[in-house]
Order: C-alpha cells, then sequence, then structure tokens
C-alpha cells in the first residue's frame, strides 16, 4: 500500500473522529449549562481551552459567550478544528481514497460537510443546536457502521481505525484535562462536582456503561479511572491504545512504534488515581499527551515518511 | 420515430438519405423506428440515472472550484461497418509506426533531414523538440506506447486524419463506459446485431505497459502517474488503475535514488517501480530536467529513464511528431520509413512557413481553418466563414509574425449522426477518436471515442466546449438478401 493513501486513510480516521468529538463536547456542554442553577455563570471558553484554539479564538472573536464559542467550534472554517473544517479535511483525504472504500461512505461524507456547510449557521440558537448536532452524530456513527460492515477489514482499514483510536485517546484526555482546572466554585456548600463528573461522562457517551461497570456514585477518582484504564469501553484511553496494539501485528514491524505505544500505555495503565486531583491531574493528562503525541509521530515516520 | 424530417447537412453516419438506412445501421434504424417519443425519453432517462449511478464525471474547473459534471452522454450510437474498421484499423497501425520511426530518427540520426524529406527549419523550430532526450533508444524503438489519432469524414464520405495525439491523449475510458451505458439503455439491440466488444483495453493497456519493464522475467511494477485529484481527467486516471490493476500515483509519492532507479513509497519502504504510465505533460514530468516549478512531477525521473531503469509511456519528446505542422508530413513519413502508400489521407494542409502556402493562406483566411501548430482541446483556432473581420486581421498579424506555428485547412464538413435533441432526432456533428497501442504487435481500440457537437450546427466536440459522446458500434453486416 501506498504510504500516501495510508496517509490519508489515517488522517480520514482522525477527522471524521474529531468532528464527532467536537459536537459531543458542545451537545454536552448544552445540556450542563441547563443543569445548573442561572445565577451560576457556566464558562464556554474551557471549550476552546480544551481543544487548544485559545490564542486563535482571541484574535478572531471579541467577545466569548456561548454564541461565540458555539460558532466557533462548529461552522468557522477559519478554526481548523471546527467541524466543518474537520469534515473539511476529511472529504479531502477521501478524494484520492474513494476507490478504496465503499462507495457509500464518499456521499455520507459528502451530504454531511454540506450540511453543516449549508445549515449550520442557521442551527447555532439552542432551539436548533441539539438537533443539528445530533444529525452530525448520527452521520458519523453512519459511516462508522458502512466501514466496519461494508469495508474489507485490510491494511488500510487499520490505518483507518488507528487514526480514530488516536484520535480518541487524545480527545478523552482533553476532556478529562479541561476538568480538573476548571471546576466551577462550590457555593452555600453545595457542589457542582457530581453534576460536572456526569457531564463528563455524557461527553463521552460513557454515563450508562459508567454506572454498569463501577456502580457507585459519580465521582472524579472513579471516572478518571473509568476514562483512563477500563479495557472494554471504546473511548477510555486504555481501551484504544490497546486496540492500536491489536492492529499493529497485521502491519510490517517497527520498534519505535512499538515502542512508544508500550510506553504510552504503561503510563496510562500506572496511574496512581488517590488523591489525584487539580494541578496533579493536570499534569498527569499532558504526560499522556505528549506520549500519544510521539507515538503519532513513530507512526508518521514509520508509515507515511518512508 | 419518424425519419421524414431528417435531413442532414452534412455526410450522415447512419442514413443514405430520407429515411434510407446505410446497410451496417439498417437493424438499428429499423428499431429506432418502431419507438414512440416517449418511449425514447425513457431510455435517455434511463441513461442519466446510469450515468449517475455508476459515477461517470468529468472535471469542469470553474470559480475557483472544481466541480464534477456528469459526462454527457447521447443514447445513439454510432455505426461503422466492420470492413470498413478493418481498412482503417490497417490505416492507424501503418501511420503510427511511421510516427514512432520519426521520433527515434529525429533524436538520433535524422535521416529524414539528411534525405531533405523533412525540413531542417522545422526540427530547430519545434516547441516539442525535447534536447534531453538526444540519443535515447527507448525498448523495441517505440515513444508513443498511446496514441490517440481524430478522425474527421467530409462531405462525399472521405475519411481523413485530423491530428494524432501523441502526448497524453484521453478518452478511453469513456469508450468503454459508453459501451457499459448502451448495454443497459439497449440491451435488446445486442440480441440483432453482431456488435464487436470494446473492454478488451485495459487489458491490452496492461500487456503494453507490462512489456517495458527493464528487468524481464519478474512481474512488473507498473505505475499510472496523475497530477492529481483536480486534474480534469481524473475520473480516467483512476478508472484505468483499476481496470488495469496498476498502482495511481502522484508525484510525492515516487522519488529516484542515487542509484538512479526510481522508487514508490509504500509502508513496506521503498519498492522499485519499472513502468510509468505517465498522464502528466512532459514540462511538468522531472522537475530537474524540464520545469523546475513543477509539483507534480519526479526529481530525477528522466535521469532514471535515459539509464534505462525505468520506462516512461509515451516517452518524454514523443510530442515533437504531435506538432500540427509536422502533422502533414505524416504521409511523406509513411512512404520514406515504411515504403509504402498512406492508406488514409491527411486533410489537406497549408503550411505558413512556405511563401507561396502563406500567401494563399492570407488571402482565403475567410475559408479556411487557421490552427497553431502546439495548442489542444480546440483552443486558439480561427474559423475562417464564422469569423469576424478583427479576428480574421488579428490571426494575419500572428501568422506573419510566427509562420511556422500556424497552419491552415479547409473547413471540413464533419459528418453527422442522429441525435437526441429536445426537439426529437436531429443530425449532430462528430469525430472519432480511436486509440493505437504500440508494440510488436500494434493495438488499435474497436471503434474509439466519438464526440459529439451537441450545439446545433457547431462542428466543435470537445467536451470542454459542449461537446458530448456517443457509444461507437463496429458491426457485422450480415447479408439479408
Amino acid at each position: 500500500m501506498l504510504s500516501r493513501l495510508a496517509d490519508n486513510l489515517y488522517w480520514f480516521g482522525r477527522y471524521l473522529q474529531r468532528a464527532e468529538n467536537t459536537a459531543r463536547l458542545i451537545n454536552v456542554n448544552t445540556i450542563l449549562s441547563m443543569d445548573l442553577p442561572r445565577r451560576v455563570e457556566l464558562g464556554w471558553e474551557p471549550l476552546v481551552d480544551l481543544v487548544g484554539a485559545h490564542g486563535l479564538f482571541a484574535q478572531l472573536y471579541e467577545a466569548n459567550g456561548e454564541d461565540d464559542v458555539v460558532r466557533f467550534l462548529s461552522v468557522d472554517d477559519r478554526n481548523p478544528g471546527s467541524i466543518l473544517s474537520s469534515l473539511h479535511h476529511a472529504r479531502e483525504a477521501l478524494r484520492t481514497t474513494r476507490d478504496y472504500m465503499p462507495g457509500e461512505v464518499w456521499e455520507r461524507v459528502n451530504d454531511m460537510f454540506f450540511y453543516v456547510q449549508d445549515k449550520g449557521e442557521r442551527s447555532l440558537g439552542r432551539a436548533r443546536r441539539h438537533i443539528f448536532l445530533e444529525s452530525i452524530l448520527d452521520c458519523a456513527l453512519g459511516i462508522h457502521g458502512l466501514l466496519a460492515f461494508n469495508m474489507s477489514h485490510d491494511v488500510g482499514f487499520h490505518f483507518l481505525g488507528m487514526g480514530a483510536n488516536l484520535e480518541q485517546a487524545d480527545m478523552t484526555t482533553r476532556i478529562l484535562d479541561a476538568r480538573s482546572t476548571r471546576a466551577i466554585p462550590a457555593e452555600d456548600g453545595a457542589s457542582f462536582e457530581a453534576v460536572e463528573w456526569m457531564s463528563v461522562l455524557r461527553s463521552l457517551t460513557a454515563d450508562q456503561t459508567y454506572r454498569r461497570h463501577v456502580r457507585s456514585r459519580v465521582a472524579g477518582t472513579s471516572v478518571t479511572r473509568f476514562l483512563l484504564q477500563n479495557r472494554e469501553f471504546p473511548r477510555s484511553v486504555a481501551c484504544c491504545l490497546l486496540r492500536i496494539g491489536a492492529t499493529l501485528p497485521q502491519l510490517p514491524p517497527h520498534e519505535a512504534v512499538e515502542r512508544e505505544l508500550q510506553r504510552t500505555l504503561l503510563m496510562v495503565q500506572n496511574v496512581v488515581l488517590e488523591g489525584l486531583t487539580g494541578p496533579s491531574l493536570k499534569q498527569t493528562m499532558d504526560e499522556i499527551q505528549k506520549g500519544l503525541l510521539s507515538l503519532n509521530q513513530a507512526l508518521s515516520s514509520a508509515f507515511f515518511r518512508s | 420515430m419518424n425519419w421524414r424530417l431528417y435531413r442532414s447537412p452534412a455526410f450522415d453516419e447512419l442514413l443514405e438519405g430520407a429515411g434510407e438506412p446505410r446497410a451496417a445501421a439498417r437493424p438499428l434504424v429499423e428499431y429506432l423506428t418502431g419507438l414512440t417519443a416517449a418511449e425514447l425519453a425513457a431510455r435517455r432517462l434511463a441513461s442519466e440515472l446510469t450515468i449517475k449511478a455508476m459515477g461517470i464525471t468529468f472535471t469542469v474547473y470553474t470559480d475557483g472550484r472544481n466541480v464534477d459534471r456528469a459526462w454527457p452522454f447521447d443514447i445513439l450510437p454510432r455505426v461503422i461497418p466492420r470492413a470498413e474498421w478493418e481498412r482503417t484499423q490497417a490505416a492507424l497501425k501503418q501511420r503510427v509506426m511511421a510516427l514512432n520511426c520519426f521520433i527515434q530518427d529525429v533524436y538520433t540520426d535524422q535521416k529524414i533531414v539528411k534525405d531533405r524529406v523533412f525540413p531542417k527549419e522545422l526540427l530547430a523550430d519545434s516547441r516539442n523538440y525535447r534536447p534531453q532526450c538526444a540519443g535515447v533508444k527507448p525498448k523495441g524503438g517505440v515513444w508513443a506506447h498511446v496514441c490517440g489519432s481524430d478522425l474527421v469524414r467530409d462531405r462525399d464520405g472521405t475519411l481523413y486524419v485530423l491530428e494524432d495525439n501523441l502526448r497524453v491523449p484521453s478518452g478511453v475510458s469513456y469508450m468503454i463506459e459508453n459501451r457499459m451505458v448502451t448495454k443497459r439503455v439497449f440491451p435488446e439491440l445486442f440480441e440483432t446485431t453482431t456488435i464487436l466488444p470494446v473492454d478488451d483495453y485495459p487489458a491490452q493497456l496492461y500487456e503494453t505497459l507490462a512489456g517495458l519493464s527493464p528487468r524481464p522475467g519478474e512481474v512488473p511494477l507498473v505505475v499510472l502517474l496523475t497530477p492529481g485529484v483536480y486534474n480534469s481527467a481524473y475520473f480516467e486516471h483512476a478508472y484505468l488503475a483499476r481496470q488495469t490493476g496498476v498502482e495511481l500515483v502522484e508525484g510525492s509519492d515516487l522519488f529516484v535514488a542515487d542509484d538512479d532507479c526510481c522508487y514508490m513509497r509504500t509502508i513496506y519502504g521503498p519498492k522499485r517501480v519499472d513502468v510509468v504510465y505517465r498522464r502528466i505533460d512532459d514540462l511538468f514530468l522531472d522537475p530537474e530536467a524540464f520545469n523546475p516549478e513543477s509539483l507534480v512531477g519526479v526529481p530525477g525521473l528522466m535521469r532514471a529513464w535515459t539509464r534505462g531503469n525505468v520506462a516512461l509511456a509515451n516517452a518524454p519528446g514523443a510530442g515533437v511528431a504531435d506538432d500540427k505542422v509536422v502533422y502533414a508530413f505524416v504521409p511523406d513519413m509513411i512512404r520514406y520509413y515504411l515504403d509504402q502508400h498512406p492508406i488514409l489521407p491527411n486533410v489537406p494542409s497549408y503550411l505558413c512557413y512556405r511563401a507561396n502556402d502563406r500567401a494563399h493562406v492570407l488571402e482565403q483566411l475567410q475559408n479556411l481553418v487557421v490552427k497553431p501548430a502546439n495548442e489542444s482541446g480546440g483552443y486558439g483556432i480561427l474559423i475562417g466563414p464564422k469569423s469576424t473581420r478583427a479576428e480574421r486581421e488579428k490571426f494575419r498579424e500572428l501568422i506573419q509574425a510566427d509562420p511556422r506555428n500556424y497552419m491552415a485547412q479547409p473547413v471540413i464538413t464533419l459528418s453527422t449522426a442522429p441525435t437526441l435533441t429536445d426537439d426529437g432526432l436531429e443530425p449532430r456533428h462528430l469525430d472519432l477518436r480511436p486509440f493505437i497501442l504500440s508494440r510488436d504487435e500494434p493495438y488499435v481500440t474497436t471503434g474509439g471515442l466519438t464526440r459529439v457537437a451537441l450545439v446545433k450546427g457547431s462542428l466543435v466536440v470537445n467536451s470542454s466546449q459542449g461537446g458530448g459522446s456517443k457509444d461507437t458500434w463496429v458491426v457485422d453486416v450480415e447479408d439479408t438478401a
């Protein structure tokens, strides 16, 4: 397989996952804001920090209210990480890999891109936002379904899957990171901690699974443990890394890739969660993200830049 | 359908005269006679849906955006009797053999110049002569492995060769897809007529390419080099790669290493490439040898090719014979290299570098078609009878400033065939582009791509300028007497 093709499939996986995760983030923050008392100001800017676009956002927008952040993250083509931009990149990556995939994938991605481009601007207000974001999530899941059942599970499929898994691992650590630094201050003795951790779970569609697995109240330590170390939930960091590990034997062997993967996985599995809050949680997430970055680079130089 | 009102202003490919079909087209014409206008419209709709479902497109670049347009297709086929086609095939093989001899000669001994059959000054001023190719001898002496020649028929029924495309001719994928569509739209016709198949081409193309490998004995690695997804012919590049099973690559997928061999970047590491079927123009092929600005080429590819480590099809420099002035000498080449009489004639041509011809052209601008030597796609042409005085004055100046690069021909009233329009069946002008593969035993497609000017009265068939296409049938004429 051509390196360029593998590269494009990998990035198609990443961008599609990114579009989906961003839609989920906006959706959950919208719901969370409804759960909080009206006098509590729920910041929207943390979402911008979470995707690492603080500087760009400050440059482009004067205010930082809900409308601005939602526009910036969903339909602003000046933001390379917006849903629209992610879909644009996914579509471009797909142009040259079309022959490799079931024809419906191209049609679905096209539909999704034009839907966001044409309908996005009018769907940002709270009244329409939910349906708009849900449609994006449905579309993304539809594409994953097509890939799982209609695409040959060959080497190209593995590259696509590695991209999607690495992107998910990255997003999960970012969400944990954001919650660690931006807790809403307690008021009148009532803490919003449980509500907030619940929204973390929801943004990763992990709330049901968490309850079944953990069987304890929703609290920081156990949520973090679940999202980092659970080996079965597809959006937990360990599970994403294990899935990447499972595909490596089917690709030409590269020691550097294997090494980076094992190193990051060990780091994730060995995190001591008791007493991990605020700054120490943030530091841990930063370390894991660095590990993911090294893994991305190792994959890139092993397979895409040969 | 009723043929009483059908009147062609030219030679018609299907009808001899008022409602009287030519022998090869009789079953088709009789079948169409039995259809109502509504039935025909339903078939047209079916073809449009088929084309959409099969994703047959060509790319148009407008307003800074690339748009995939559905391939414009007329459902009524053009019919050629087998006997006539066999003669045409022989003519095309003869022509391309002579052209390959010419190109090889031009880059080595230039005997044809020394023997004063071909004028020296034309070569010196040729825009497509590549000094980088001097002395190279590609395998079997073949430079133009894939050639697309355009054939036109004049009012009296004479078939002429209008031009030979030796650089990166395109259209062959549409020839194959047109047949696929027709099979779905008119399945009944294949029961009553013996229509020779066309889908052998990809296998023949692969044979031709694989045969060029500099490492015989091993399974060759063959790639198709495309400028990329934004090229207007990308559909065809992807189609041919899929049908022949070769790898579709862009310039950045290939590199030439210190050993002067060409490699492809794969996830398993570099793989040595044996044959490159390049669909990129010479000047963009290798920034080291040609245009240093080219982003779609492969640095060092010419180095690898001149050392004989990789085969290029078509060979760089083959375009020296793809020049409308050089074209005029092809009949002489056939006599000179093959010692044969040309089977098919050229369209009579006036070459402006000759004083007498030039005087005639300047006097007769209003009655001639004037062409620059090196344009394609129907651009930069003056059609005398349809031109304005200002346009003629512009061409007068152009010709006088650069006589070498202009030639003129009488206006050919291209033949017509019935075409389904919004006003029913009407004659539309067309040409034919067969494709010739050169190797030990040359191969010619069965028929070719018929291009049709969909605009009433128009003689311009290029798809970039409102042209469409038809399926082309070579049929066995059965004795029905």
